[in-house]
């Protein structure tokens, strides 16, 4: 038999008997835990709260795309010097985006956009939807692709048919299990062919569902659906990332719309566009999460470390309530090792556990205030993983305190006293 | 078994250094022999504890020289004595003799963690352990549930389990009734019967004569042994 095998039984055969004693200790070992119980569940569930701040900028940013100018109108308070009726036109108008697609070298497509909530209709079921019609550069620059169906082509908007793609929510809504490509629904009072499902995307930062949405093409949404000559929005793709490339192209976009808009003597030099930029915003929404989140990782971090103290002094308290016990250990034949093998064992068993507990504690209240609250928790197996590691690392290193402290006990002190 | 030759023993005052040092023992000389029961007897405060921490290798002495089984383990390191104290000898002692908050049995096998044998079944082992000292019944409580005189037998039956040829003793019966303490007697007494060399330390003159024979302790010296007749 070798000697590491000897060792290995005897190593197991200590580690059991801590076990057994810690189980025993049921008020000690639960005070110990507790420490890091909360300090691991604190990070996992702060964690989850950042993580999931992050991914609602992220996402938001995402959905627009991170290359992107926008241009919005406001409505338009004044017209040809007569205060408007309609609140909602505005001055923007398709041959704005051509215009920016074409003189800014900057932009490699700009597509114009209008947008209106309307109710659709499927046999005996409705729903209130948010209708946007754009053009085909407008699908590729938000992304939107098809899960099922196609989506429609440049002839299709020239020609103002009437087709539709619909978002996961609204085919739901309308079709429940059915398959609503090729099937016809009314947006208003007007009949839509239904060519596509899009693939889901989720939902934004203030809480609207994206996939609740039609689509339909540009001309066909101006003229058939709403009867309006102007558009609310156009998106402006950068040629290529970066964002000093869209700051220029801000900056472009803003000259274009300048020329072809002057303002009028009277209205003062406010211009009646809101442009904007993209990277700016990710930028600023963006590193205010970061930041955020760093307070948020270091709090719980702290909340970590105040429970390896606890550990330490509950470690600390218990050596000196065992003094006799280890007193009789090394009477009974404990090497000075064997002493310390046992405290640092019982620091990591207890560490591990508190751990563990931790994970599971965190992931339930992540889980449970996402479902409850309807909070945005992204739990993640990193800071799971992490949480772990660190509160077994933590109890392996504070664990050498007491065991230290064992080690040095005279055995034939250690006996006395008391 | 034992030879002991002008062992010497003093602590430090308590300052470390300051005051002068107490010299606890000033030149212990004895043969015990193998299968001997002897009680070393002695007022308090008159290094009894320490000469039996010195036979158990639980604390050094300054200087003379001690033999276990002709071995002079003097310069043996840590583990060398842990391993002899796991093997060689069993400890019974006067105060808090068992780990609160596990069986009696647990209690028993305490000494097999330590041990670098594998010992095949020991909580069977155990239990014979118990069986011997009349507490076979009793495996399962534990200490708090136990008498003092129980807990006691207890520690007797943990200090048999490595099957040591050195029982020591102190004070087992000191805070025990004449009945429990009676009764622990009894079962040392079998163990010399069977063939165990045993070293009690007791102040107390009725406890000592249970012995085969007595050692006095005075002036950090052994001496004035008698022989008692049984």
């Amino acid at each position: 038999m070798t000697d590491y095998r000897r060792e290995g039984r005897r190593l197991a055969r200590l580690v059991r008997f801590s076990i057994e004693l810690l189980a025993a200790h049921k008020q000690r070992t639960a005070l110990s835990i507790s420490g890091l119980f909360v300090g691991v569940a604190t990070v996992m569930v702060m964690v989850a709260v950042g993580r999931g701040a992050e991914r609602r900028v992220v996402g938001r940013v995402r959905a627009m795309g991170s290359d992107l100018v926008i241009v919005t109108a406001p409505p338009a308070a004044r017209v040809a010097g007569r205060q408007r009726q309609v609140s909602t036109a505005t001055a923007l108008r398709p041959a704005d985006a051509d215009a920016i697609a074409h003189e800014s070298p900057l932009a490699k497509a700009a597509a114009p956009a209008v947008q209106r909530t309307l109710v659709a209709k499927f046999g005996d079921r409705n729903a209130n939807v948010s209708v946007s019609g754009t053009t085909t550069d407008g699908l590729d620059i938000r992304r939107i692709a098809a899960r099922a169906g196609r989506i429609f082509d440049e002839t299709e908007d020239r020609e103002q048919r009437r087709v539709a793609l619909l978002g996961p929510t609204v085919a739901r809504l309308l079709f429940a299990e059915m398959d609503p490509v090729g099937r016809e629904i009314r947006i208003g009072a007007v009949p839509f062919e239904v060519i596509a499902v899009l693939v889901a995307r989720g939902i934004d930062a203030g809480g609207t569902d994206l996939d609740n949405e039609i689509v339909v093409p540009l001309q066909t949404a101006m003229r058939r659906l709403l009867n309006i000559p102007f558009v609310h929005t156009i998106l402006v793709q950068a040629s290529a990332g970066g964002s000093e490339r869209l700051d220029g192209l801000e900056t472009d976009v803003r000259e274009i719309l300048q020329r072809r808009h002057p303002t009028r003597a009277g209205e003062g030099d406010v211009q009646p566009f809101v442009v904007q930029n993209q990277a700016v915003l990710l930028r600023t929404e963006l590193g205010a999460a970061r930041t955020l989140n760093r307070v948020i990782v270091a709090v719980a971090l702290l909340a970590l470390l105040i429970g390896g103290v606890g550990v330490v002094a509950v470690m600390l308290l218990s050596v000196r309530e065992r003094v006799r016990e280890i007193g009789l250990r090394r009477a009974v034949g404990a090497r000075r090792r064997d002493i310390q093998l046992q405290f640092l064992t019982e620091a990591t068993l207890l560490a591990a556990v508190g751990g563990a507990a931790g994970v599971v504690g965190g992931m339930l209240v992540s889980a449970g205030a996402s479902v409850i609250g309807r909070w945005d928790l992204v739990f993640s197996w990193w800071a799971a993983l992490a949480g772990l590691a660190a509160s077994s690392i933590l109890g392996l290193s504070v664990g050498a305190i007491p065991a230290a402290r064992a080690v040095r006990l005279d055995p034939n002190v250690a006996l006395r006293s008391g | 078994m034992i030879e002991l030759d002008a062992l010497t023993k003093s602590y430090r005052g308590a300052g470390g250094g300051g005051p002068a040092a107490v010299h606890v023992l000033k030149s212990v000389s004895c043969r015990i022999a193998r299968g001997d029961f002897v009680a070393i007897m002695g007022a308090s405060g008159s290094g009894k504890s320490t000469l039996l921490n010195i036979l158990g290798f639980l604390e050094r002495p300054d200087g003379g020289s001690y033999r276990l089984e002709g071995a002079d383990l003097s310069l043996a390191d840590d583990d060398v004595l842990s391993s002899v104290r796991n093997r060689k000898i069993g400890f019974v002692f006067q105060l808090f003799p068992l780990i609160d908050h596990v069986s009696a049995l647990r209690n028993v096998m305490l000494p097999l963690l330590y041990n670098e044998d594998d010992v095949p079944d020991g909580s069977a082992r155990a239990l014979r352990m118990l069986e011997s000292v009349g507490l076979a019944e009793r495996a399962q409580h534990r200490p708090s549930e136990l008498s003092g005189g129980e807990q006691q037998r207890v520690a007797i039956a943990r200090a048999l389990i490595n099957d040591p040829a050195l029982i020591l003793a102190d004070e087992p019966t000191g805070n025990l009734d004449a009945k429990s303490g009676g009764e622990i007697l009894d079962v040392l007494q079998g163990l010399r019967t069977a063939g165990r060399t045993i070293v009690l330390v007791t102040h107390d003159r009725a406890v000592a004569e249970r012995a085969d024979r007595i050692l006095l302790l005075e002036d950090g010296r052994l001496a004035a042994a008698r022989t008692v007749v049984a």
